[in-house]
C-alpha cells in the first residue's frame, strides 16, 4: 500500500530545504486591492475577529493545488471567507449575493 | 447600470470605465462591506490601517541602524530588547510581536527568512518584497544560504559564520549591518541613507560609500 | 533613558511560581526537537525535527502555542518559546558551506526534549 501521508502531514507551505526553482529577485508594485486586503487582515486581527495565525492556518488548508494557482492575496481572500463562514460571522449565501452586487457595479452600461 | 464614480470608502474610487476588478478583489471588497454592514468593523478602520501600512517602510529600520552605529549604549539596549529600543525612537511594534536585532560582526553574518510563510519585521520595514515570500528563497535560505547570498552579489568568507534566523513564532528580526568604512564623519541622517532594505534582511552588506576619488557622494 | 523591559514572575528570584510557570529549559541546554507528524496546523518545520541543538535564549513572556492559536484557541496554557541554535551541518548531510554556519529558530516548549 502506497504511503501518501505526506499529502496530509507535510504542509504545502513547509518549504525549508525542499527542491525549488532557482532563486529570482522578483517583486511587483502592490495593487490597491492587495493593500486593502492586507489592511483588512490587520483590522480583523486587531478586532479579534480572525487572528493572524488563524489566517495562516486557513491558507494552508486551501491545499497545494489552490496555493499553487492563487496569488498571495487571493489566497488570503478565500481564507477570510472560509474562516468567517466557520465562525458564523457571514454566510456563504450572503457573500455570494454581495459579490454579485459588487460585480454588477462594474458592468458596462447597456447600449 | 452604469459604473458611476463613487468613493469605495477605502480611499479608492471606482468608475474608471475600463477597470474591472478580478474575482478575488470582488471577494475582498464584499467581505469588507459585509463586515462593515454588520458593524464588526468600520470603513475608517481599514482606511486607517492602510495609512499605517503606508507609514511603515525601510526608512524606519534605517534610522534604528544609524542610531545604533553612532550610539553604543543605544546599540546595547537594541540588542537586549529590540522592541523597547525602537519605541525609544517613536517606532511602535505590532501587538504581540517581539523584535530581535541580529548584529553582524567580523565573525557572524546574519540573514532572516520565514520558511513557513512570510513573517517579516513590518513595523520597521514595511511589507516584504515578493522574492522573500516565494518558494526559492524560503526553500534555499536555510539549506544553502551562501548560494542565496551570492545571488545578491554577497560573498561571505568561509571563516565567518553565516547565521540564518527562521521566523516561526511571534519574534521578528532586523539585521544590524556592519557600519561601512569611510563614514566616520557622516551625520546620523547620512548614515541612515546608506542603509538598504536588503541589508536589513541580511542578503547584502553595505559597501563603503567612499570612492577611489575620495568623494562621499 | 532606561529601556522598558518586560518583567515576568521568573525575573523575581523569591517569587512562588504557579505550576508550569517556570522555565523548563535555560540558555546553554542541549535539546532535541521532537519527532512527530501532526496533521493540520503546525509551526515546527519538518527540516528541524529530530535535530539536536542548543538553547540560545528563552523568549519571554510565556505565550499560547501558535499551533493552538491557529484554531482560534487564544487562551489557556502558556509556555515558553526557545531560540534554538542548530548547526547547518546537523541539518543537512554534506552541507557545502562553512562548518561554522548555523540556524536560529524559535521552537515551542512542547516540541523540545532534553538531549
Amino acid at each position: 500500500m502506497k504511503a501518501n501521508n505526506n499529502l496530509v502531514d507535510w504542509l504545502p507551505n513547509d518549504l525549508g530545504g525542499v527542491e525549488s526553482d532557482r532563486f529570482q529577485r522578483v517583486d511587483h508594485e502592490m495593487l490597491p486591492w492587495e493593500k486593502r486586503c492586507h489592511a483588512l487582515a490587520d483590522v480583523l486581527d486587531q478586532h479579534k475577529i480572525v487572528s493572524t495565525e488563524e489566517k495562516r492556518r486557513a491558507v494552508e488548508a486551501l491545499g497545494s493545488d489552490l496555493i499553487g494557482k492563487l496569488s498571495y492575496y487571493e489566497r488570503w481572500a478565500v481564507g477570510f471567507a472560509t474562516l468567517l463562514f466557520a465562525k458564523g460571522v457571514i454566510s456563504p449565501g450572503e457573500l455570494a449575493r454581495k459579490m454579485a452586487e459588487v460585480a454588477s457595479r462594474f458592468e458596462p452600461e447597456a447600449s | 447600470m452604469s459604473a458611476h464614480m463613487h468613493d469605495e470608502g477605502y480611499g479608492t474610487t471606482v468608475g474608471r470605465g475600463d477597470y474591472t476588478p478580478g474575482y478575488y478583489e470582488i471577494m475582498e471588497r464584499s467581505i469588507a462591506e459585509l463586515l462593515v454592514e454588520k458593524g464588526r468593523i468600520s470603513a475608517d478602520d481599514i482606511r486607517r490601517q492602510i495609512e499605517v501600512l503606508d507609514s511603515r517602510n525601510p526608512a524606519l529600520g534605517a534610522r534604528v541602524v544609524a542610531r545604533a552605529w553612532v550610539d553604543p549604549e543605544f546599540r546595547a539596549r537594541l540588542l537586549a530588547n529590540g522592541r523597547a529600543a525602537c519605541e525609544e525612537l517613536g517606532i511602535t511594534s505590532y501587538e504581540d510581536t517581539e523584535l530581535i536585532v541580529l548584529e553582524n560582526t567580523e565573525r557572524v553574518h546574519n540573514l532572516m527568512v520565514c520558511t513557513l510563510c512570510s513573517c517579516y519585521p513590518r513595523a520597521v520595514m514595511g511589507l516584504p518584497p515578493d522574492w522573500y515570500k516565494l518558494k526559492p528563497y524560503r526553500a534555499r535560505a536555510v539549506k544553502e544560504p551562501r548560494a542565496v547570498l551570492a545571488e545578491f552579489g554577497t560573498i561571505i568568507p568561509e571563516d565567518v559564520e553565516v547565521r540564518v534566523s527562521d521566523a516561526t513564532a511571534h519574534v521578528r528580526f532586523l539585521v544590524l549591518p556592519r557600519r561601512p568604512a569611510g563614514t566616520e564623519s557622516f551625520t546620523e541622517e547620512q548614515l541612515a541613507a546608506l542603509v538598504t532594505r536588503d541589508a536589513m534582511i541580511g542578503v547584502t552588506t553595505i559597501k563603503s560609500p567612499v570612492s577611489a576619488g575620495g568623494s562621499t557622494r | 533613558m532606561a529601556s522598558v523591559a518586560k518583567t515576568t514572575v521568573a525575573e523575581f528570584p523569591r517569587a512562588v511560581l504557579a505550576r508550569g510557570e517556570g522555565r523548563v529549559f535555560s540558555a546553554g541546554d542541549q535539546v532535541r526537537v521532537s519527532v512527530r507528524f501532526p496533521v493540520g496546523h503546525y509551526r515546527v518545520p519538518r527540516y528541524i525535527r529530530g535535530k539536536r541543538g542548543t538553547v540560545e535564549a528563552v523568549i519571554e513572556p510565556r505565550v499560547v502555542n501558535n499551533e493552538e492559536e491557529g484554531y482560534g484557541r487564544n487562551a489557556g496554557d502558556k509556555q515558553h518559546y526557545y531560540r534554538i541554535a542548530i548547526p547547518l551541518t546537523e541539518l543537512w548531510p554534506g552541507y557545502a558551506g562553512s562548518r561554522k554556519d548555523g540556524l536560529r529558530i524559535e521552537v515551542h516548549e512542547s516540541w523540545l526534549e532534553r538531549s
